[in-house]
């Protein structure tokens, strides 16, 4: 009877074209990716519990940027939560597009994602909270540093004599850079400018990539380069990759989204092999690029109230965790140092240990226009067509540029 | 006039909504004495435009060259597999008789003919189909195969190099600045030379028969034939041919955004991909517009010179 009972609600329900769900919807801006599939996943896991209409719009990285980029400025409303990569935050959230967070976020959060999330830089109020804490690694193959006894990659001066000493001992190639220009040369140079003392912009925010510190950098990438396979001047992170899988290339600068595939026998052939480190020293502590992944309400969202109820139930602890496990690093400490976490990832100390001492890129809405020509530079000097000197002095006369321009 | 005028009316607002409003907002947009100025200092812009003009140029003549010669060769092979039902061509006749051949050797070579003929008359449209393929695969996906073939390490290609025997260690293919522009022109010529093909031969096709049968009778060469009778007669559609492809090659965007996104350095850097970044990475939508309105003008400048060369001669 009861069984009819509910086959009857059921029949009615159906009958009326409407899932029990009515209440309001909410609408995902994502990334199409293992960040944004998690968060679709939560989504509806969510959208069953409160009874709330989840609809995903899943875009590719740099089609998400351009999106959210109008709907934002145009206050369109079309999204409720949106998913932004750290460096674009300062450009989305410009002229009030964001909606401030109603209460800030716990301490558990580790600071440097945090910071990313205040508008100004670390001291103004919140906008977003941090979802995905990426930070780079340095990815080096343990068995062969123990084969012929080198010291851990502790400063790039260790990584570029290991590099030497594999490359002349093993049929392989001791590094893999990635120079292609845009976002991969600039990712990978940061590293090493932050070790060795550069920076792109100074204190003031004006251009300090002539530096005699940036130039030593830079020379010390080409060099490192030597070891690296030739082309690497148009490597992405694809390439860079494949030599690690492969098993032709012994060290390289990575993000965590690789650290599974080089684990998985079925798509390496390293597994087991390779050692997950906080990237290399120079004559500063070693500090790795920030590439947090952020959820904000635009300030044109009609369900904001809803919006921040997800947000906050999406980056709790048990929530980040079950992310954790389809593949996102967390933002929070204690989910870091969960013992269940730290037996299934054993990448987890380096992760945890690289995004609390991460650094973020510069903090400036022009951001994608400085990268553009920071990284062209870079790349040429890379594939070997320009001086170090000179491809960093053009690179900084056409930041102050950009930068006079843009005020 | 008015009869016809609520007929076509959703055509013209569509028109005005979608294209001409958008193109005066662009105007207004773009035409900015500032941006002209930053455009005569902006370095990227200019190793851009040259090099969006040296691809341009390298590749519409190898797709030209390349095209016409391969609707030549397949025109020949149609018309020898079309020739009129007597199985030997009149001229062929006049020889024979004149070298008094004997009867057998006749049936030899008439038998020989009907079995060139037989293969030769299914060919053509095979060789065509074939010929077609590369143009009808998207070209994102063309991109991103001929990447995976480039790439130096793990790529077909210098993996079949290296079978052979040559040295792979420093062919960097799309990877090496010096030779980026060329890949990327090779993999231009290999996608749309076919293009090229197809309209040729649609113009060969379209050719009168009778002067270059009154040219045979004369005893014209192959190559009289063609350079005096066939490329004067043809030389609408190559117009036509030209000006579609150096238009299309001058926006170059989705090849090169996959195979190097202009890369490695600046050294496959074009226009479009220029245009693209400023407009949608870097929101400046103004400046963007600006270097559109060059661009327009350069191609149209290229089209109309182009139409005056082939006018003249």
């Amino acid at each position: 009877m009861r069984s009819l009972t509910t086959l009857l609600l059921a029949a009615l329900l159906a009958a009326c074209g409407k899932s029990p769900a009515t209440g309001p919807s909410l609408t995902l801006a994502v990334n199409a990716g293992v960040e944004g599939t998690a968060l679709k996943m939560a989504a509806r896991e969510w959208g069953r519990q409160t009874g709330t209409r989840i609809a995903v719009v899943e875009l590719p990285y740099n089609n998400l940027f351009e999106k959210l980029l109008m709907d934002l400025i145009s206050r369109t409303g079309s999204y409720d939560v949106v998913m932004m990569d750290d460096p674009w935050f300062p450009k989305l959230v410009e002229g009030g597009n964001l909606a401030p967070l109603p209460q800030d976020p716990d301490n558990d959060f580790i600071k440097t994602c945090l910071d990313v999330c205040r508008h100004p830089y670390q001291v103004g109020k919140y906008y977003a909270m941090p979802y995905v804490g990426n930070s780079q690694l340095f990815f080096y193959r343990q068995d062969l540093f123990d084969k012929h006894q080198l010291p851990p990659p502790g400063t790039w001066e260790q990584v570029l004599n290991a590099a030497k000493t594999i490359q002349a001992k093993e049929k392989m190639f001791g590094y893999v850079a990635r120079a292609a220009p845009g976002n991969a040369v600039v990712t990978d140079f940061m590293a090493i400018l932050w070790a060795f003392g550069g920076a792109i912009l100074n204190a003031d925010g004006d251009p300090a990539v002539d530096s005699d510190d940036s130039i030593a950098a830079l020379r010390f990438m080409i060099e490192l380069g030597k070891y690296s396979p030739p082309g690497y001047a148009g490597f992405n992170a694809d390439e860079v990759s494949a030599h690690l899988l492969q098993g032709t290339a012994a060290m390289s600068i990575n993000w965590p989204a690789w650290i599974a595939a080089m684990d998985d026998p079925a798509r390496s052939k390293v597994a087991g092999k390779i050692a997950f480190a906080p990237v290399p020293s120079g004559k500063h502590p070693g500090q790795a690029e920030l590439g947090a992944w952020l959820l904000g309400v635009p300030a044109g969202s009609k369900n904001s109230d809803k919006a921040f109820q997800f947000l906050t139930w999406v980056t709790a602890p048990d929530q980040m965790k079950t992310a954790a496990l389809r593949g996102n690093p967390p933002t929070r400490r204690s989910v870091f140092q969960s013992p269940e976490l730290k037996k299934k990832f054993r990448a987890f100390p380096a992760q945890f240990a690289s995004l609390e001492t991460a650094h973020p890129r510069p903090r400036t809405p022009l951001w994608n226009e400085i990268e553009n020509v920071f990284g062209v530079y870079l790349s040429k000097a890379n594939a070997g067509s320009m001086t170090p000197e000179d491809a960093l002095k053009k690179a900084q006369d056409e930041i102050d540029d950009i930068l006079r321009r843009g005020q | 006039m008015s009869k016809r005028l609520p007929w076509i009316a959703p055509a013209m607002f569509l028109l005005l909504a979608l294209s001409i409003y958008p193109l005066l907002y662009s105007l207004k947009l773009g035409l900015k004495p500032a941006y002209f100025a930053r455009m005569a200092q902006d370095h990227l812009f200019h190793i851009a435009l040259g090099q969006t003009l040296l691809f341009t140029g390298v590749a519409l003549t190898g797709e030209f060259l390349l095209g016409l010669a391969l609707a030549l060769l397949v025109q020949d092979l149609t018309q020898t597999s079309r020739t009129n039902p007597s199985p030997k061509p009149p001229i062929a006749q006049n020889r024979d008789c004149l070298r008094g051949s004997t009867a057998s050797a006749e049936r030899r070579w008439l038998s020989r003919f009907a079995q060139r003929r037989s293969t030769e008359a299914k060919n053509p449209r095979y060789l065509r189909a074939a010929l077609l393929t590369p143009m009808l695969l998207p070209p994102v996906v063309a991109a991103v195969t001929w990447r995976l073939i480039f790439n130096p390490q793990f790529g077909v290609l210098n993996g079949t190099l290296k079978s052979l025997g040559v040295d792979t260690a420093n062919l960097t293919w799309t990877n090496g600045e010096s030779s980026a522009l060329l890949c990327v022109i090779l993999v231009d010529i290999w996608e749309w030379t076919p293009f090229l093909f197809l309209l040729l031969s649609a113009g060969l096709q379209s050719i009168p028969q009778e002067p270059l049968e009154a040219a045979k009778v004369d005893g014209a060469t192959w190559w009289q034939t063609t350079r005096d009778i066939t490329l004067p007669l043809l030389k609408p559609v190559i117009l036509l041919s030209l000006l579609l492809r150096s238009m299309d090659l001058m926006r170059i965007f989705d090849q090169i955004f996959i195979l190097t996104q202009g890369g490695p350095g600046s050294a496959t850097e074009t226009v479009s991909l220029y245009i693209y970044r400023t407009a949608f990475r870097f929101s400046n939508f103004g400046y963007a517009a600006a270097l559109s309105f060059v661009m327009l003008a350069i191609t149209t400048l290229m089209a109309r010179s182009l139409m005056k060369v082939m006018r003249i001669k």
